[in-house]
């Protein structure tokens, strides 16, 4: 979710994504096109340097930390200054942002100076010497541009990233940002060099799935304009992340395998044929596009299919190299335990796990209509 | 430009790298034999080969079709499964409207090409993305299982 969060219906850096934050409320991001009212017009190179690295606007308006500035703290003051270059290069469009709906006592906004006190790292992370130029740039961009512990590490109670449980994975918006880690069996440790390197700059990896929800917003929108050496310094920087085992535990079967399965006649692979073997064959490659293959993707290896059936009932785009890749939602032409047969169907064919999908999982990620 | 090959000729075509291939084969190379149905992968109707694989051509961005050859409907006259194909078809007048039937033949094709005696569960695997309005499905089924026992 935090790959573009200044965007909405099509009109980049607008205004107005929303974060639902659980028991805290409702934030938005505002507009930051060069708009002198309602974007970020006015504000001076130190201005906007202060709001992106140390969450503070102008006028010593506290931000929230939805906006990572307690990732971007790391990053250096030239590319922050290069960012506003870029930004206001822009068409400014005047749109107010819509105003946050915060509880208390998260709305006291001076509250966030005693979180940055305990929380937020004091600056750029100086390079380590005993350690590649590759490993320092990789970690450059995954701790302080790319801010991927924002999603994929879990939060303590006071909504700091957890230290000890770094890129094991967490739920956000109701997604389950994977653990990527390098513990093998949980996190990325058994990907190939290869495989990293084509999820991160395409969004999808053989025998890896492909990228959907907020992860697929990331690829569209950032990851897939990175250079190859930047894609490899990450991969540098991701494989040197300490093991932290998760309870999900991945599932790779292999396309021939999958071929051999002989058929079990459920309700869930009968809708499965119908539905989905349009574009995903049952031997897990895709139809059409590569884009499609199913064999080893996370989201089937997750019992609980937390992801899968957020993708089903929403359906989801990944912009590529060959224009967008859309899976189509599925709506309510199909019941929720249709939907929910179909999860676990796949869960089993594809992910060789039992799927626990219940028609009430369905409902809820349909928007908490009742079974 | 891209070149295709379709139906055993080489085409230049001048179009957007994401135009989906189903376009270029009815708008840009009249090809109308391949129809559209709902252009989201759901209905077959669309249904060409690639390399001998039944694909939606409605999902597949022209630029992934690479140098992998394409057949259209059209392009069946000379081969010997479709033959046989269009010969149980008639003999079981399957067709009703017509409309969902090139996708239908092309997604049979491929099945008998790839096994030329597939079980019913087979059939059923390799048909059940092929949608047909007017409900021809056991006549499909019944034409299919005709060509299995007749090569
Ligand atoms: S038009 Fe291609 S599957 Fe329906
Ligand atoms: S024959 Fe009419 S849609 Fe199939």
């Amino acid at each position: 979710m935090r790959g573009l969060p200044h965007e909405a219906g099509g009109r980049a850096l607008r205004r107005g994504r929303a974060f639902d934050l659980p028991g805290i409320g409702t934030i938005y991001a505002p507009n930051i096109t060069p708009d002198s009212e309602t974007g970020i017009g006015r504000y001076t190179d130190a201005q906007f340097d202060s709001a992106v690295r140390r969450g503070v606007g102008p006028g010593w308006r506290h931000l929230y930390p939805v906006m990572p500035y307690a990732s971007y703290v790391k990053m250096t003051e030239e590319d922050v200054r290069a960012i506003r270059a870029y930004l206001m290069s822009l068409r400014p469009v005047h749109a107010p942002a819509p105003a946050n709906q915060v509880r208390f006592p998260y709305n006291i906004r001076v509250a966030m100076i005693g979180w940055n006190l305990l929380y937020r790292p004091s600056g750029p992370l100086p390079d380590d010497p005993g350690r590649t130029a590759a490993w320092n740039r990789g970690r450059y961009l995954v701790e302080a541009a790319g801010h991927c512990g924002e999603c994929h590490t879990p939060r303590t109670m006071l909504q700091a990233l957890s230290m000890t449980k770094s890129y094991a994975g967490a739920m956000i918006d109701g997604w389950l940002a994977y653990n990527i880690s390098s513990d093998v069996d949980s996190g990325i440790g058994a990907w190939s060099d290869t495989q990293l390197a084509a999820y991160l700059s395409t969004g999808h990896a053989d025998g890896r799935g492909t990228a959907v929800g907020p992860m697929a917003d990331v690829v569209s929108h950032s990851l897939r304009f990175l250079t190859p050496e930047d894609v490899a310094a990450m991969v540098t920087y991701l494989r040197s992340l300490p093991a932290r085992r998760s309870d999900e535990t991945i599932g790779v079967v292999s396309p021939e395998t999958l071929a051999q399965l002989a058929p079990i006649h459920s309700n869930g692979e009968r809708l499965f044929a119908g539905a989905c073997t349009g574009c995903h064959l049952t031997d897990g490659h895709g139809r059409q596009v590569d884009f499609a293959a199913l064999w080893g993707a996370r989201s089937l290896g997750e019992t609980d299919g937390r992801n899968l059936v957020r993708t089903m009932v929403e359906g989801g785009t990944l912009q590529t190299a060959h224009g967008a890749m859309v899976m189509p939602a599925f709506g309510p032409e199909y019941r929720n335990q249709d939907l929910a047969d179909i999860a676990n169907y796949a869960i089993s064919h594809f992910g060789n796990r039992e799927g626990h999908v219940t028609a009430r999982d369905v409902a809820a990620a349909r928007g908490g209509v009742s079974p | 430009m891209l070149t295709l090959q379709v139906n055993g000729t080489a085409h230049q075509v001048d179009v957007p790298d994401d135009m989906p291939l189903l376009w270029v084969l009815r708008d840009v190379l009249g090809l109308p034999g391949t129809k559209f149905g709902c252009g989201i992968g759901q209905c077959g109707a669309c249904t060409v080969h690639v390399d001998g694989k039944a694909v939606r051509a409605c999902s597949l961005p022209v630029s992934l079709v690479g140098r992998r050859p394409v057949t259209t409907i059209e392009g069946l006259a000379e081969d010997e499964v479709a033959a046989e194909v269009t010969k149980a078809w008639l003999e079981i007048d399957v067709v009703q409207c017509g409309y969902c039937q090139p996708g239908q033949i092309m997604a049979a094709i491929a099945l008998l090409k790839g096994n030329l005696h597939p079980s019913d569960d087979e059939i059923d695997q390799a048909m059940s993305g092929n949608i047909c309005r007017c409900g021809t499905y056991r006549r499909i089924r019944a034409a299919i299982r005709n060509v299995a026992g007749a090569v």
